[in-house]
């Protein structure tokens, strides 16, 4: 009886696996093969487009190329990889420099009392230098003391600003994100800023010389 | 005479149990080859089923010259991305003649790597001309993203109370901020009705063996297969059939791609 059991067991077992195999290999891989049988899969031996030669349709690829090309700048420009934390210097089409960067941490900040949110995101897109300095101050928005775990002060108190932590150059790109330096160098190379793009004194000076307002940085 | 007779019975009731498990075996072994010879031909059906759409949504173009193919390719790879370039959005180009893919914003290229192994079903090796610019001749739509990694992973922080709580958040921020080694597979599925997986591989080795047999992410979808087509069988109809575009190319790269591409990005593919 036990071992009769046994019999319809091993058999039905193998009779899965045997079905399972086919369904996940063999058929998938029979079933395209039989396309040609249909007929389908020859090649239309038409008489082309009315009107194309394959010097036109060269002479087409060619104008089309360069309006591509057309798109890449050929001023500097900055590429940011947000998820390996990377960046990449380009001008004229070279790559001139690229080297670690931080970026966004991407953490939703919530006040005890839920009135406050803060998304710390680097956004993705194309962007342009708005504005440059050099030694800038940082005004402490209000999300830094929340973090921290202090009140918050008056618009201008004087414990909003702060001098060295930007590093020594910044460069605008809009909706209060920017490019500069940073003390905590430690950190290079990881997602831990609040959006902003921090990079090494270095790598700073080099794109604050090289990008001029106006340049486009891609952030992805 | 008597014992004989008796011995004769037994010897004929264990032939009989014999038969009766042979019976069953038969039985078995039987309907896994029906069931397999019924979904092989559903199977088969339905690939026809879904070339024959694809070709009755090309009839009504030109015909094209099979001379001048590659020529044509080149152009409609090109204007395909100057389509995308249009947008505001970051698109993915696949290039599997030049093994590259690459994520464009505003038609400049920002990330661009090498395939290092791909597969494609023979659905694409088998069409013609018409199917082959009716399909790929313009930019496709991301409809569906399912990945092993989260997407656009966003953490909820609450507010420290006070200075010291603000601390020890930040040095434990810091300590767990090493490099997760995750395994990286996505796949989306685009408007023309087939899937694009991405797996990350370190190695070719690894491609060949990583996801192939099913681990995690990808044996729940060899699952969902399984169950799926039994399911057909079960119903008597022609299972679904879908071609899969699968590239392998580094970890790193797959998960950047996966994380900048918007939910409906564009998509740009020449075979």
């Amino acid at each position: 009886m036990i071992r009769n059991f046994f019999i319809y067991l091993t058999v039905l077992v193998v009779g899965i696996l045997f079905f399972a195999s086919m369904v996940l290999f063999v058929i998938p891989a029979f079933q395209e093969s039989t396309i040609v049988l249909t007929g389908l899969s020859s090649s239309s031996a038409g008489s082309g487009e009315a009107g194309t030669d394959k010097e036109s349709i060269e002479a087409d690829v060619s104008k089309l190329q360069k309006k591509l090309d057309s798109f890449t700048p050929t001023n500097a420009y900055l590429v940011v990889n947000t998820s390996d934390n990377h960046f990449f210097l380009y001008k004229g089409k070279q790559l001139i420099r690229d080297g670690v960067c931080s970026t966004g941490k991407n953490e939703k900040l919530v006040s005890e009392d839920r009135k406050y949110e803060h998304i710390f995101h680097t956004p993705y897109g194309v962007r342009k230098v708005l504005r440059k300095a050099t030694n800038p101050v940082w005004k402490k928005p209000d999300w830094a003391f929340i973090e921290d775990g202090m009140p918050i002060p008056s618009a201008n108190d004087p414990s909003r600003w702060e001098t060295g932590t930007l590093g020594a150059y910044k460069l605008e790109i809009g909706d209060g994100f920017m490019i500069h330096g940073t003390i905590y160098k430690r950190r290079m190379g990881m997602s831990v800023t609040h959006g902003c793009i921090r990079l090494l004194d270095d790598d700073l000076e080099a794109v604050y010389k090289t990008m001029e307002v106006g340049s486009k940085v891609y952030i992805y | 005479m008597k014992e004989n007779s008796v011995e004769d019975f037994d010897s004929l009731f264990v032939e009989k149990k014999r038969s009766g498990v042979r019976y069953i075996v038969l039985i078995i072994v039987l309907s896994v080859l029906a069931l397999t010879s019924v979904y092989t031909y559903l199977s088969v059906s339905s690939v026809r089923d879904r070339m024959k759409v694809a070709q009755d949504k090309a009839e009504g173009s030109p015909q094209i010259n099979s001379s001048l193919l590659s020529q044509l390719k080149e152009k409609a790879w090109i204007e395909s991305r100057l389509k995308m370039a249009a947008g505001d959005s970051i698109g993915l180009s696949i290039d599997l003649e030049q093994r590259r893919i690459q994520l464009e914003l505003k038609g400049v290229v920002i990330l661009s790597s090498k395939i290092r192994d791909c597969s494609i079903s023979g659905f694409f090796r088998k069409m013609d001309g018409n199917v082959y610019f009716n399909t790929f001749g313009t930019p496709l739509t991301i409809q569906q993203f399912k990945s092993s990694i989260a997407k656009n992973p966003l953490k909820v922080v609450e507010a420290p109370k006070d200075t010291i709580a603000a601390q020890a958040a930040a040095d434990a921020a810091a300590r767990k901020d090493s490099l997760a080694d995750e395994n990286v597979f996505w796949t989306v599925k685009l408007d023309r009705d087939f899937d694009l997986d991405i797996q990350g591989i370190d190695s070719i080795a690894e491609a060949h063996n990583k996801y192939k047999f099913g681990k995690g992410f990808e044996f729940e979808r060899n699952l969902k297969n399984i169950t799926n087509s039994f399911q057909h069988i079960l119903r008597f109809t022609k299972p679904s059939y879908t071609p899969e575009i699968l590239i392998s190319i580094p970890e790193n790269e797959a998960k950047a791609i996966l994380r900048a591409l918007p939910r409906s990005a564009l998509v740009t593919i020449r075979i």
